[in-house]
């Protein structure tokens, strides 16, 4: 990772990858009337569809992402954006689909957020977030 | 000729012995999942050292998630060859390994 573009592109294939995979199984058990589904287990399914939301809504948000940033002006003898609005989707979506796709592994594997693991992925969750953060700050403002 | 364990019953079809065996013996599907995982991670890292003197880990470990999910969807065809939990998991590693290679990424590769 080196800048807020390739964050947010790895973010976004994770989601995608997620969405993918839940996607194939599930059709997989479907299309050959398989014995096990993971589609019928709560967890997985409320997952998919949560991912699927949140990939939805940072379609949505880039779209208007995309025409903020052409709309936005930058005043005389400023050199940088009135307002971060432009990154919205980066702070809402991407990170809320992060946490709702490591949720089926902590629960599967890991025993659940309450586990003695599960700190292990709100600090990563919370990492990414604030570089997030920072990516912002340093696009906004210079390095920080 | 005796034996020392009760005969598959094999007029129902030659995968109703796989069942059987895989009754007697639960675990036996969850370590041919895990033969095929370590045997794509570690045969792959081990390869890609001895050609470039480096290995790309977190691809591995995400091939290996991925090629270890085929026998495991394959598996959940017919009832009795894995539990549901052992099939979320396998995808629940795909993920995991999906998290580790999109992060892993250098700018000039993703």
């Amino acid at each position: 990772m080196g800048s807020q573009i390739s964050l947010t592109i790895s973010i976004t294939m994770i989601v995608l990858f997620s969405i993918a995979i839940f996607g194939f199984a599930i059709s997989f058990g479907n299309d050959n009337d398989a014995d096990m589904n993971i589609g019928s287990d709560s967890v997985v399914a409320s997952s998919y569809n949560l991912n699927k939301g949140n990939a939805s809504q940072f379609s949505t948000e880039s779209e208007d992402t995309y025409t903020s940033i052409l709309e936005t002006t930058i005043a005389e003898g400023s050199d940088s954006l009135p307002s971060a609005a432009p990154f919205s989707p980066t702070r809402g979506s991407l990170v809320g689909s992060l946490k709702n796709i490591v949720t089926l592994p902590i629960n599967s594997i890991f025993g659940g957020w309450g586990s003695p693991f599960g700190i292990f992925f709100t600090v990563l969750i919370s990492i990414i977030t604030l570089m997030f953060a920072l990516y912002l700050l340093k696009t906004l403002r210079g390095n920080p | 000729m005796s034996y020392l364990y009760e005969l598959p019953n094999a007029t129902s079809g030659l995968d109703a012995i796989v069942i059987d065996t895989f009754n007697v013996f639960p675990f036996m599907s969850s370590l041919i999942l895990l033969f095929v995982y370590l045997t794509v991670f570690l045969g792959g890292i081990t390869r890609q050292t001895i050609k470039s003197g480096t290995a790309d880990y977190s691809a591995w470990a995400l091939i290996a998630a991925m090629a270890t999910l085929l026998p495991a969807l394959i598996f959940s065809i017919s009832g009795g060859f894995i539990q549901l939990d052992w099939l979320i998991i396998v995808v629940a590693l795909n993920i995991l390994g999906a998290i580790w290679f999109f992060l892993d990424r250098k700018p000039s590769e993703i």
